[in-house]
């Protein structure tokens, strides 16, 4: 006998369970199916993990490096105990799943822990551990994301080749690691691993880290940092495969034409994610996929099939949670009746690499492709603010980009300390359609990071205070990206 | 027993209303599904409106002469007499009124003419409880990257239906105020609105802002006043806006058109084996358009939101029908395409639908420059009004006999007034004069169109 519902959203990570309280919340009888773990990849082996072994990792480097300058005495050797350290982190992840799990039963949805099929668009099965059960309902959000990719040569096993899932659950340290792929996973987790001790080599097979998905100029900054924390980069290096030998792995890979072999103890396949669109039966319901997998959507994120909606990775890039969301809310609303449409103008991105990266809005490249070629651009050093320096965290910059005639900003890329943080208000900036003169006229608190991003709104306008520039009324053309 | 309401499909192209020209049904008929019901006349065409059920008209909810509002009921229809059965699938529609509503038909003149017909159910209304309708288009469209306005002013504008790509922003640089946004809705106005569902379809055109003085009628006046709507309305405000917009001036010109008089009878006795009626008309849209093409800011646009000029690299030629329901101008699509003998066809057809009220939207766009030729009914000279968003309209007058003076003597010679009539943003006094000088040499001299010949 077939439960009936009004809306069951199918997996249940940010997208997926922000929708189902959404939809509860306005009312609609709503059911969440999950095949993990309430919280989906994001939660428990993604996003949160992640972060909390990058500010492990990140306490420790500042404990060998940065303590001692302030005058502690740091022994040599600090004992690191792996097993404790997974404990505290999955701990972490338990707390925020269980958080979920807590606002789905607070907001009545009803929760069904198997795998989903689509038997029809209107109904699922879930085999779960207790038996299999019927879902009917008259709307279903399929948010049921990605997965990692592999590349020939390298299946992932969990053991010698790991996927992000493997590394972060990693209980030792690893003396060799060869991360395939420069992106944002392979750099944030190499960091990492770097910092408790490794020895990391990232192997990119595009001429540049983070290609096409940063500002070239952050990028600069970070890939500085690598170097000096020991991470060595290969770029324009082709994976092509690994054997295994008597003291570890020899990964193989081809740089400029000619073969070169790495020894690893650990390889971590980080090129990339892809949806999962072959999964949960999807196919059975004739959606429309795009040559990547993608689910098509239009801009209610409504498939070609009535009554099914999808949001979050599936449904397309950018493959970020807070997209997601966002994506779970809107389609939550529209199923209750409301009228939405995706309009947002941004989504702001996070790199959680050392220092972090956050962008919001166009590159400077992006700006030129839209037919924005008159820019005025400012950049403001951390190493010029005073929170900056008294944190020992001078590296990296704000950057503006905004349109040169009507001084609307068009793109913001922090990077530096807690960029992350930082690129709320650019968002928000950009949202609602800010001039610089916006950014620089609003008080922001001393001492604080923040006031980086009113002074490189001044430095677009030629006259931060804390840098030098050119004399007022002699802004140059292309606003004051060169006297910074 | 049930009972079905028919209503009024959004037609598309900004059409918010129409006025019920004549009911095709009345109450007790049985009508089958897709049958025609109702005959309407927009601002832009006459249409006739099918139904989607089969039934017994029960109730006609309006009377001829009555303004409707797309998505109200025109009529309700019993599904469960004998017409019922025709038509099984009437009863698995009623949960989508707006989509389960077919397009209405064109008038049979038209009646394979129009795409922008098979528009409305992919407007259909957005944020249906009922979930996707297999459309993927969205309305209002979300707001393209460069219009600037905050979440919260994009949500109300979503919410009361207002496409803020069709706003012009009044605050800093070019924002859409929530003031805006209110104003707009209120501009779109009509009935549509009140369902809060359905999409009045901002037209693209710009809309002027003018004062709306009332006329105060004196006691006792005999006076009639007559609701102003459908065609008229939208000359009313066509004018209106290119008044408003153009800064107009009038070049006046006489031509020697003695030699075009013999072409064209010569011309008219050979077109008449195929059934055409050759006119005066093609043989100035050839030389009008072979003229453009030396002038070419003649067949051109203005964006002024861009602040750009749009040179057009094709020719669609506009001409001023005279019609009983009003002025229409119809258009000779890629007339620079066409031979003399074909722009008499297509003149004679779409005059002859004009006539009937049987244009179809499709029939009335996308002209580039226009012709009036108000000379076949009287008058020595007009100054036209330019047909926005156009830049250029040319007049063409009648053909009398005249004594012209060759130096010599008087001799009688037949002579044709022409007037273009220009956008003085776009064109100065002497181009216009140079432009004439080189229209009316080859008027004057037919012959020299063999050479602009493709």
């Amino acid at each position: 006998m077939a439960e009936k519902f009004d809306v069951c959203v199918v997996g249940s990570g940010p997208g997926g369970y922000v929708a189902a309280i959404r939809a509860a919340q306005l009312g609609k009888k709503t059911a969440i199916v999950e095949r993990e773990a309430l919280g989906g990849v994001c939660l428990n082996i993604g996003c949160i993990p992640s972060k909390a072994m990058i500010t492990a990792a990140h306490f420790y480097h500042r404990m060998m490096h940065d303590a001692p300058t302030m005058g502690f005495a740091i022994p040599k050797e600090i004992d690191l105990d792996f097993k404790k350290l997974q404990a505290w982190k999955q701990s972490v992840c338990g707390k925020m799943s269980g958080g979920v799990a807590q606002l789905l039963k607070g907001n009545s949805v009803t929760v069904f822990m198997g795998e989903a099929t689509f038997k029809s668009a209107k109904s699922v099965e879930v085999k779960g551990k207790d038996g299999t059960q019927q879902i009917e309902a008259a709307n279903f959000i399929v948010a049921t994301g990605s997965r990692p990719i592999e590349i020939p040569g390298f299946a992932i096993d969990e053991k010698d080749v790991l996927s992000s899932t493997g590394a972060l659950a990693l209980e030792e340290q690893v003396k060799r690691v060869v991360v395939i792929g420069g992106g944002y996973i392979g750099l944030e987790i190499g960091s990492y691993m770097a910092k408790f001790g490794s020895a990391v080599t990232v192997v990119e097979a595009a001429p540049a880290l983070l290609n096409n998905v940063a500002d070239p100029d952050c990028v600069q900054v970070v890939a500085r940092r690598l170097k000096k924390n020991g991470v060595e980069v290969l770029l324009n290096a082709k994976a092509k495969g690994y054997k295994k030998s008597k003291d570890g792995l020899d990964v193989t890979f081809d740089i400029g034409g000619k073969e070169q072999t790495l020894k690893a103890d650990k390889i971590l396949l980080m090129v990339g994610r892809k949806p999962n669109s072959d999964q949960s039966g999807l196919k059975n319901i004739g959606l429309a996929l795009d040559e990547r997998g993608f689910i098509k959507v239009n801009a209610q994120r409504k498939t070609n099939v009535p009554g099914i909606y999808a949001i979050g990775d599936i449904a397309g890039q950018p493959m970020l949670a807070h997209k997601a969301s966002h994506e779970g809310v809107m389609v939550a609303e529209i199923i209750a009746g409301h009228n939405r449409a995706y309009d947002a103008k941004t989504v702001p991105a996070v790199i959680f690499v050392d220092p972090e990266i956050a962008s919001a809005g166009w590159m400077e490249s992006e700006c030129k492709a839209k037919g924005f070629n008159d820019l005025m651009i400012g950049k403001f050093p951390f190493g010029a603010n005073g929170r900056a320096v008294s944190m020992m965290e001078t590296d990296g910059f704000v950057k503006i980009i905004a349109d040169a005639k009507t001084h609307i900003v068009l793109g913001v890329h922090i990077v530096g300390p807690e960029a992350s943080n930082l690129i709320s208000e650019a968002a928000l900036a950009i949202e609602m359609g800010a001039r610089v003169e916006d950014l620089a006229l609003t008080i922001h608190p001393h001492p604080t990071l923040g006031e980086t991003m009113m002074e490189a709104a001044e430095a677009t306008l030629g006259h931060a205070i804390h840098i030098i520039q050119k004399p007022l009324g002699a802004r140059p053309a292309n606003g004051a990206s060169k006297s910074t | 027993m049930a009972a079905q309401n028919v209503k009024l499909p959004d037609v598309g192209e900004g059409v918010t209303e129409g006025e019920l020209v004549r009911w095709l049904v009345k109450v007790g008929d049985t009508v089958k599904a897709d049958q025609p019901v109702v005959e309407l006349m927009t601002d832009k065409a006459t249409v006739e409106v099918p139904t989607p059920f089969a039934g017994t008209v029960k109730e006609l909810k309006y009377k001829e002469g009555d303004v409707v509002p797309i998505e109200s009921v025109l009529l309700v229809l019993d599904t469960d007499g004998a017409g019922a059965k025709a038509a099984p699938a009437a009863k698995a529609e009623p949960a989508k009124p707006a989509a389960a509503a077919p397009a209405p038909r064109q008038a049979p003149a038209g009646a394979s003419a129009s795409p922008q017909f098979a528009k409305p159910a992919s407007q259909a209304p957005v944020g249906n409880g009922n979930g996707s309708n297999g459309s993927m288009d969205v309305y209002p469209p979300p707001a393209g990257a460069n219009v600037l306005a905050t979440p919260a002013t994009r949500r109300l504008a979503r919410e009361t239906n207002v496409d803020l790509n069709q706003i012009s922003g009044t605050g800093l640089a070019g924002r859409v105020t929530r003031e805006d946004v209110v104003k707009a809705k209120g501009s779109t106005g009509g009935g549509a609105m009140t369902t809060g569902m359905i999409a009045p379809m901002s037209s693209k055109m710009p809309t002027a802002q003018v004062p709306k003085p009332a006329y105060i009628s004196p006691a006792g006046a005999p006076e009639e006043r007559v609701p102003l709507r459908g065609i008229r309305k939208k000359i009313a405000e066509n004018m209106q806006m290119a008044k408003h917009i153009i800064p107009h001036f009038t070049l006046m010109d006489e031509a020697r058109v003695d030699e075009l008089v013999k072409l064209r009878t010569a011309a008219k006795a050979s077109a008449e084996k195929y059934g055409v009626k050759v006119t005066y008309l093609p043989f100035v849209m050839k030389a009008l358009i072979a003229t453009c093409r030396e002038f070419p800011m003649f067949n051109a646009s203005m964006d002024d939101a861009a602040g750009e000029v749009v040179y057009k690299k094709y020719f669609n030629v506009g001409f001023a029908a005279d019609t009983p329901n009003g002025l229409m101008v119809p258009v000779v699509k890629n007339a620079d395409f066409k031979t003399t003998l074909q722009i008499s066809q297509d003149i004679q057809q779409l005059a002859g639908k004009a006539r009937e009220g049987k244009l179809a939207l499709d029939d009335m766009k996308g002209a580039t420059i226009t012709v009036t030729n108000i000379g076949s009914v009287g008058g020595l000279y007009a100054t036209p009004i330019i047909n926005h968003p156009e830049v250029a309209i040319l007049g063409m007058y009648k053909i009398e006999d005249k004594p012209v003076w060759n130096g010599e003597k008087f001799r009688r010679a037949q002579v044709m007034g022409f007037t273009i009539t220009c956008d003085h943003r776009l064109i100065d006094g002497a181009v216009a004069a140079n432009f004439m000088k080189a229209f009316l040499g080859r008027i004057e001299n037919p012959s020299q169109l063999m050479l602009d010949m493709i």
